[in-house]
């Protein structure tokens, strides 16, 4: 018996194949791009693959992220504000604070023991602070996306960002180019605004520890260390912390049919 | 395990007299604003929030009043229409949405959707809004009339207290009733029409009976399942209450609506078909995706049976008004200074209150929405939320969008803070085995 964890993000789609003892089968990644089923299904598709699975070995499926109502085949939609809960909980069974960085929004979120969600705190309407943020900064400095982390790791001496807006990004940075300073100084300087943003979010909902870092970006060791230093703490992370909302999703949909509920899948999309 | 949101008929489709009558009423009021206008009588433009409808009432002056219009404008998405053309005179995105609409409203020929937008003759306004003021200015230069400021002593201590015997409280009160008598000056200068004492009792006599009606509508939604949505037919209670503060009508709409609703709990017919979630409204409504707003709670069974806005927009109509007849110029002066002072207080004071809310009504969770054009209101729900939190064990949202301006709207973002909310408020349920 299987279950599929999808998250429909803004940025990226990812799904995990899960089994009944909670341990991860297969990955699915992709851009989520404009068509937001097609995207659900080649994720969940990448993921059977890396399973070894098919679809029809799938009992159940749990949607998250801003698509999640668009993952044709799947059986009901949870936010990913509870997915990244459960998910952080069963990553880090010790996780009370969690602080998840996506594409356009941040999320601290303040959990119970096994993953309820207590309290959370989002950015506003506007992507201020977001992963965006890096992607503008990325675009601004043409330096690709994966290399922003070691880069600004190589700096001691980051600029002091006045904005997080992702639309005055690209003009500030270019003014502190224009003021003569290094790459890697301005880029740190990006790192350090959001860092500061996330966290301070992150108190509004009160730092328990452990504190759990998930999503795409902690992918970038820079921001790791940062968002660690500002909390106070080494906060968790893991190979699987990009897929953490669909591991929670997964972890909902255990919870289905571990309660008797009939999947309403359609298995044909 | 977590719930998904049920197919539920809202509770702005529930049928009824009140319903039918307050549309009625709201239109009867447009009709007379449009015909003032036609035949250039005098109208007196005033605010819902010191209003000073019994005075006003008393000359037979009829009341417009901005902010209702132009949440109706929201409503019947025209808004962005008035807003764009505030903006295009200059007035900054940042500027309360209420009056960009007003200014746009007055710069395009005041065709409002329901009906003409009168010219004002005399203009009251009051400190409880810092807005308010300047915005009375506007209308002062645009059309040269007298603009009556009415000067609200806040209160100046940390309890509050109206003991005519404390001796701030009855300066104040001798301070408040100076300026009434300033404004029925005014108002006799304006009309051509001699003050009649008398008939300021009769108004008055018709302010206590309609807010001890309104007083116990309010407290109908103690039962379960709530008989009205706070948010949705509180809107009607509270405009019509506003409109027709001092008049016969008004009392009659709220005798007709209190038998609605007694009706309703009788038969335990809530204002949605599966209660699910008894929740709080802190802030103001957002009327420019009103239904959208509204159906994100319902589709969960949330019914909001509170709403602060149905207090502090009400000109203290909740409190139980009981104005003493044998003194009515003093009762008002205390009843409005009260009123006030209660109101510019519940930014510091606004968590008590909920606290008893809570306790009283059984609130599952409390919405705090902000308004992005509006830092008054908006001021503090953060803080109210963390308060009632930690000290009430109550869990609070805080969502921000606008009450006019739709580009301060998102549903995606919107839906999913209000859906994890419930998705939390579920787990809690389940945790507690309930």
């Amino acid at each position: 018996m299987l279950v599929a964890g999808v998250d429909v993000g803004s940025t990226q789609t990812k799904a995990v194949i899960m089994d009944r003892d909670q341990e991860i089968l297969g990955h699915g990644l992709c851009p989520t791009g404009a068509r937001l089923d097609e995207a659900g299904q080649t994720a969940f598709t990448l993921a059977l693959d890396e399973a070894g699975v098919t679809e029809s070995d799938i009992d159940y499926v749990v949607g998250t992220g801003y698509g999640r109502f668009r993952i044709t085949f799947g059986d009901v939609q949870v936010t990913e504000i509870s997915c990244h809960a459960r998910g952080a909980v069963h990553l880090f069974p010790n996780t009370h604070s969690v602080l998840d960085i996506g594409g356009q929004d941040t999320k601290a979120i303040k959990v119970g023991a096994d993953g309820q969600v207590i309290d959370f705190n989002m950015n506003d309407k506007c992507a201020a602070g977001t992963g965006r943020f890096l992607g503008a900064a990325s675009e601004a400095l043409e330096v690709p996306l994966g290399e922003l982390g070691p880069l600004a790791l190589g700096s001691k001496n980051p600029v002091k960002m006045t904005t997080t807006c992702t639309v005055f990004a690209e003009s500030e940075i270019l003014g502190w180019l224009a003021k003569g300073r290094r790459v890697e100084d301005v880029v740190l300087g990006v790192h350090v605004a959001i860092a500061s943003r996330s966290v301070t979010l992150l108190r509004r909902v009160g730092v328990e520890p452990e504190v759990t870092f998930t999503g795409g970006v902690t992918r970038n060791s820079a921001m790791v260390e940062l968002v660690s230093e500002q909390v106070g703490e080494r906060v968790n992370t893991s190979e699987e912390s990009h897929y953490c909302g669909a591991i929670g999703a997964a972890i909902f949909a255990w919870d289905r049919v571990l309660a008797g509920h009939p999947s309403e899948r359609r298995t044909s999309v | 395990m977590k719930p998904q949101p049920v197919a539920i008929r809202p509770s702005m489709s529930r049928d009824g007299d009140t319903r039918n009558e307050s549309r009625r009423l709201i239109g009867t009021w447009w009709n007379e604003l449009t015909e003032a206008d036609a035949q250039a009588a005098p109208v007196a433009n005033t605010f819902v929030m010191g209003s000073m409808a019994e005075i006003l009432n008393t000359f037979d002056l009829p009341m417009s009043f901005p902010e209702i219009a132009a949440l109706q404008t929201a409503v019947k998405g025209r808004a962005m229409d008035f807003l764009l053309a505030a903006e295009d005179l200059g007035y900054s995105p940042d500027i309360c949405g209420y009056v960009k609409v007003d200014v746009g409203l007055h710069n395009t020929g005041r065709a409002h959707p329901l009906g003409t937008y009168p010219k004002p003759a005399i203009v009251v306004a009051s400190n409880m809004c810092n807005t308010y003021i300047k915005w009375a200015e506007i209308w002062e230069r645009t059309y040269h009339c007298p603009v009556f400021v009415l000067d609200l002593p806040g209160w100046r201590g940390s309890g509050f207290t109206s003991d005519p015997t404390d001796e701030t409280f009855a300066n104040d009160v001798r301070y408040v009733e100076g300026q009434l008598r300033d404004l029925i000056t005014l108002c006799e200068e304006v009309t051509g029409t001699a003050f009649d004492i008398d008939k300021l009792r009769h108004v008055l006599a018709s302010v206590n009976e309609m807010s001890e009606l309104y007083r116990e509508i309010l407290t109908l939604n103690k039962n379960r399942p709530a008989p009205f949505n706070a948010l949705t037919e509180g809107i009607n209670y509270m405009g019509v209450a506003n409109i027709l503060r001092g008049r016969p009508e008004g009392v009659e709409f709220m005798q007709t609506a209190l038998a609605e609703l007694r009706e309703r709990v009788d038969k335990g017919v809530g204002a949605v078909d599966d209660e699910r979630f008894r929740l709080l409204l802190i802030g103001t409504a957002c009327y420019t995706n009103f239904r959208d707003f509204v159906g994100l709670f319902e589709r969960w069974g949330g019914v909001f049976v509170a709403s602060e806005y149905m207090s502090y927009a009400g000109g203290g109509i909740d409190r139980g008004i009981h104005y003493d007849l044998d003194r009515p110029i003093e009762s008002l002066a205390e009843q409005i200074l009260i009123s006030s002072q209660l109101t510019m207080s519940g930014i510091f004071h606004s968590h008590e209150w909920q606290a008893g809310v809570v306790r009283d009504y059984g609130i599952d969770g409390i919405c705090y929405h902000g308004v992005k054009s509006c830092r008054t209101t908006s001021a503090g729900l953060p803080d109210a939320r963390e308060w009632l939190m930690r000290n009430e064990d109550v869990p609070g949202l805080f969502i921000q969008s606008d009450l006019v301006d739709s580009r301060l709207w998102a549903e995606a973002q919107m839906r999913n803070r209000i859906d994890a909310f419930f998705e939390s408020l579920q787990s809690r349920r389940d945790q507690a085995g309930g």
